[in-house]
């Protein structure tokens, strides 16, 4: 029985680099059968682009062996879901707007659900019967006539997930598994993953997290000298340095000029698709300088709600809806309306311009462009590179946004937010994808921002991880308030 | 009605054709201050009607549309697009009489129609909006006196007026006011308020004349844009096919490779096309070209000439007439020929590769560009005018060929645009039957530099360049490229 003894996966001495950077320098690492693994530690330590060499999506040069075993009633296959996911419509295009689900047309730009996962059937040679329960259990059933442009990021996560472990690869890597997810959602992955290894998938997931499947038994990371190192649990994980605490620029300890009380008020707003209602009766009410947390499980409505307040829903005209003193469709533009809104959103970060460098991406703040065109001012560049020294980012100025890793472009992005010192600030999970130390950090710069005169609205999933400045919450679930109250 | 061109005289001809100024951005100060309280009133929601209307009305401008009373009582797809994004519909008694500015965004070949219907209804001293001036120009729709005439014409299809709008750009737009109606003097702060509501004022925009654009137009859709492509294409999979060159494989380089290839000309003119090949197979592309442009001269300047004199149009009309008899059939042999009915084989070609293995659409696609600029330039259209209805337009294009080949194209493009590209093909094809025996897969399907050294003689590559660089569409389109710095790249491979 030797083929017992052969370790699963082997990685012979595995060097990539993207000149002139080295992302793995002579890592080896043996993952035997019945281990399952969590890839943590610090972030730009080279665990994506070892995911994606490990599932052949990056030549490894012959470094990598996997030993799949043919006894099995499992796909002879490693499948790897990234944490950032891309599709395509009917035409293999990918030229998105982030506002694009808002925008109703009666031509299909994209497959449904339904299709996209009959198509990946068809491919894969899988039967819908096999997931059917989980896909009701995952909160993914309403959403299968829904377009793949129109569902939220959260929705966009599970489509992934389903997909993946619906195909029941030997080898799953799953790349931040939780990013985006509602706590439910959480619980049930978790689950499914423990089944699945039962039947003999095996795992690795990266992530800093520590509500793990119960099924994970080893916990490693990838030191600064490339070795792998194994330790005993997620607690253990090296963490990224504590960032040191900078003093906030100047002019971001301004309070912003406002000649209204109400920064929004919506009252009674209900928005169709179809005949599908996604916000029913939804009345708010936000005061100038007051500090809102939105929360709601995935698709329950709280992106269409935000678009409805930073002009980016069509459906906003003919509804009660007033912003920062003006009736919406009283001959306000939509950019009058984000002159005064700092906005992110995983969204707009996903759609955001490819060759937009940090310097541009941040500049483009001032004018609410998607991506950089005009000339800034000089006061505009001064205050820009007070933002890049306060988020150390000076040195990435001329990098790509996108080709930094993640933590950093979302500082990146949130510096595009606070730019032009904007009286609304709508932070839409702003720190999905950050590890812990990251959103604390983060956290800490939107309470430090919130004390001058600013008001916030602020969407998050998680209670523990919030910024301590918020003191009113409004909870969505099926496009329905819940609550409505301070705290 | 009379040909309107032809009514007029030789020298007020010319005026109109040579109407060209790019417009300064200081010139659109004034925001949409124009239309700001006006009632506007868009007739046809499709495309380019619901992305313009929903970028006029954010940008705080009073929108609504008028539909037919069928298309209401049906609730068809115009009806649905309008009111699933809550703008008001009513029908055309409703509406019109109380527009201040109504724009008419329905397809050429009703226009003759909406406008009798719309005209009586419309109030005194309102604005009528075009994007196309056929109705006008070759139709020769006379229009009230009391009314103002305008047209608004952004040069990329509705969903990217939408999409560059919400990133806070725009697309190259062409405006004009047409002089026989102008009464109030209000034709050109309208129109210039109008664009700057779809947001084209940020991306360069030309002072056309419904003239100019017309006779522009029609030349550049049914030479480059669309009749090139489509020969170019269907004679490039027949040559593959019968050099035994992998089905799949032709199939797949024809449908994507005019996309990739024109996405350099887009962004760097025919000599950053050019620049995309190696030396050697430049000058060989260089050479090929030079032979297709003398070759295929005469029939440029017979389709201008056709333009210029109405006889397309009125030969296009009569078919109109007649139901379509001819454009219906020329479709459906489109639909018949072998690259149609082929499928892209399941084969990964790498950007570089499509330049590579497809050198001879480089060199359809620089002859193709630079004929039908010079033939335009000859017959008096502007440089600036002639740049946007070839050079710029074709990567547009090749993008509907990557999405369902030439059916799709043909389907998507205008009706005078796909009659003209039929004209086109049909005598093209026979011209060039000399020239493709000639051909081999070293320019189409193989990579042309393989077993090759890449040595080339200096003084001819210098040479080379210089004509490619020095043409008078390489000068123009520098200049204008600039005002489009935020053009995005898309995705072609």
């Amino acid at each position: 029985m030797i083929q017992m003894t052969e370790p699963f996966v082997h990685i012979d001495q595995l060097t990539i680099q993207y000149p002139p950077k080295m992302v793995l320098n002579d890592l080896s690492w043996t993952i035997n059968k019945g281990e399952n693994y969590v890839l943590g530690g610090k972030s730009g330590t080279g665990k994506t682009t070892l995911a994606k060499a490990i599932a052949g999506l990056i030549p490894s040069d012959g470094r990598v062996s996997i030993h799949f075993d043919p006894t099995l009633p499992l796909s002879p296959k490693v499948h790897y879901i990234s944490n950032w996911y891309q599709f395509t419509n009917l035409e293999g295009d990918r030229n998105f707007y982030y506002q694009q689900r808002y925008n109703r047309h009666q031509g299909q730009d994209t497959l449904t659900v339904k299709a996209e996962l009959e198509h990946f059937a068809e491919q894969e040679n899988l039967d819908f019967a096999d997931i059917a329960d989980k896909v009701v259990e995952i909160g993914f059933e309403n959403v299968q006539q829904s377009q793949l442009i129109e569902l939220s990021s959260g929705e966009h996560k599970k489509l992934q997930l389903v997909k993946g472990l619906w195909l029941k690869p030997q080898l799953l890597i799953i790349d931040e598994p939780y990013t985006g997810l509602d706590a439910r959602s959480r619980v049930v992955l978790n689950d499914w993953l423990d089944e699945l290894a039962k039947e003999g998938v095996q795992l690795i997931l990266i992530t800093n997290d520590q509500k793990l499947p119960s099924t994970i038994n080893r916990f490693a990371y990838i030191a600064e000298d490339s070795r792998l190192i194994n330790v005993h649990g997620a607690l253990d994980f090296p963490k990224d340095n504590k960032r040191q605490k900078k003093k906030l620029p100047e002019f971001l300890k301004e309070v912003p000029q406002t000649d209204y009380d109400i920064i929004a008020q919506l009252n009674n707003i209900h928005i169709r698709y179809g005949d599908k209602e996604v916000l029913k009766n939804i009345s708010w009410e936000i005061k100038v300088g007051e500090k809102w947390l939105l929360q709601g499980p995935n698709g329950s409505g709280k992106s269409t709600l935000l678009s409805l307040i930073n002009g980016d829903h069509p459906q906003a005209y003919g509804h009660d809806i007033t912003l920062f003193g003006n009736k919406r469709g009283s001959g306000e533009s939509i950019w009058d309306i984000k002159a005064k809104i700092g906005m992110i959103s995983p969204e707009m970060h996903w759609y955001f311009d490819q060759n937009a460098t940090v310097w541009h991406t941040i500049a483009s703040g001032f004018y609410d462009s998607i991506g950089w065109f005009i000339d800034v001012k000089f006061q505009e560049k001064k205050q820009i590179i007070e933002l890049l020294e306060f988020f150390d980012l000076i040195k990435h100025k001329d990098e790509l946004l996108h080709t930094l890793p993640l933590g950093k472009q979302r500082l990146a992005m949130l510096a595009r937010t606070i730019i032009k010192n904007p009286p609304l600030l709508v932070l839409d999970e702003p720190c999905q994808g950050l590890d812990s130390e990251q959103t604390k950090y983060f956290n800490d710069v939107v309470d430090e921002l919130a004390q001058h005169g600013k008001t916030l609205i602020y969407v998050g999933h998680y209670e523990s991880q919030l910024p301590s400045c918020i003191e009113h919450r409004i909870v969505l679930e099926k496009g329905e308030v819940m609550t409505n109250v301070g705290i | 009605m009379a040909n309107y061109f032809n009514t007029l005289p030789l020298r007020e001809q010319l005026i109109q054709l040579g109407q060209a100024e790019f417009m300064d951005s200081s010139e659109f100060a004034d925001g949409v201050n124009a239309l700001k309280g006006k009632k506007i009133v868009i007739v046809g929601a499709g495309a380019q009607g619901l992305n313009q209307g929903l970028n006029l009305r954010d940008s705080g401008l009073d929108v609504s549309y008028a539909l037919r009373k069928e298309a209401i009582e049906e609730k068809r797809a115009s009806w649905k697009n309008a009111t699933d994004n809550n703008f008001t519909v009513g029908t055309y008694e409703e509406l019109i009489p109380s527009a201040d500015l109504v724009i008419n965004l329905t397809p050429d070949k009703q226009h003759t129609a909406v406008v009798n219907a719309v005209m009586p209804l419309m109030k005194q001293g309102a604005t009528l909006s075009y994007s196309h001036g056929f109705n006008i120009v070759e139709e020769g729709m006379q229009i009230r006196k009391d009314l103002t005439v305008i047209m608004v014409a952004p040069k990329s299809p509705g969903s990217e007026v939408r999409a560059e709008y919400l990133r806070g750009f725009g697309v190259p737009t062409l405006i004009a006011v047409h002089p026989e109606n102008d009464p109030q003097g209000k034709g050109w702060a309208e129109a210039k308020a109008y664009c700057v509501g779809i947001g084209g004022h940020r991306a360069g925009v030309l002072k056309s004349s419904f003239v100019a654009e017309v006779k522009s137009d029609l030349m550049g859709e049914q030479t480059i844009l669309c009749g090139l492509l489509q020969t170019g294409s269907i004679l490039s999979f027949d040559k593959m096919i019968e050099k035994g060159i992998d089905a799949g494989y032709a199939s797949k380089l024809v449908q994507y490779g005019v996309e990739v290839i024109t996405e350099a000309l887009k962004h760097g003119g025919v000599s950053g096309m050019m620049d995309r090949l190696s030396n050697p197979a430049k000058i060989k592309a260089f050479e090929l070209s030079e032979e297709l442009k003398d070759i295929m001269r005469p029939l440029f300047q017979k389709h201008q000439d056709d333009i210029m004199s109405g006889e397309f149009s009125r030969t296009m009309m009569i078919d109109w007439a007649n139901g379509d008899a001819n454009l219906l059939k020329w479709r459906a042999e489109t639909g018949e020929t072998a690259f149609e009915k082929s499928t892209a084989g399941d084969v990964k070609i790498g950007e570089q590769e499509y330049f590579d293995n497809y050198l001879l659409m480089v060199a359809f696609v620089r002859a193709g560009v630079e004929l039908a600029f010079e033939v335009m330039v000859e017959a008096g259209i502007k440089p600036e005018s002639a740049y946007y209805e070839s050079l710029h337009e074709t990567p547009l294009i090749a993008n509907t060929i990557a999405r369902k080949k030439l059916f799709e194209m043909n389907r998507v493009i205008s009706d005078t645009a796909e009659y003209g590209c039929y004209l086109f093909d049909q005598a093209c094809k026979p011209l060039l039957a000399d020239f493709m025996k000639k051909i081999d897969t070293d320019v189409v399907g193989k990579n042309f530099n393989e077993g090759k050294d890449s040595a080339v003689d200096n003084i001819k590559l210098v040479q080379v360049n210089e004509i490619l660089r020095n043409h008078p569409v390489e000068i123009v389109g520098t200049r204008l490229r600039k005002a489009m710095t935020a053009m995005k790249a898309i995705k072609t491979v």
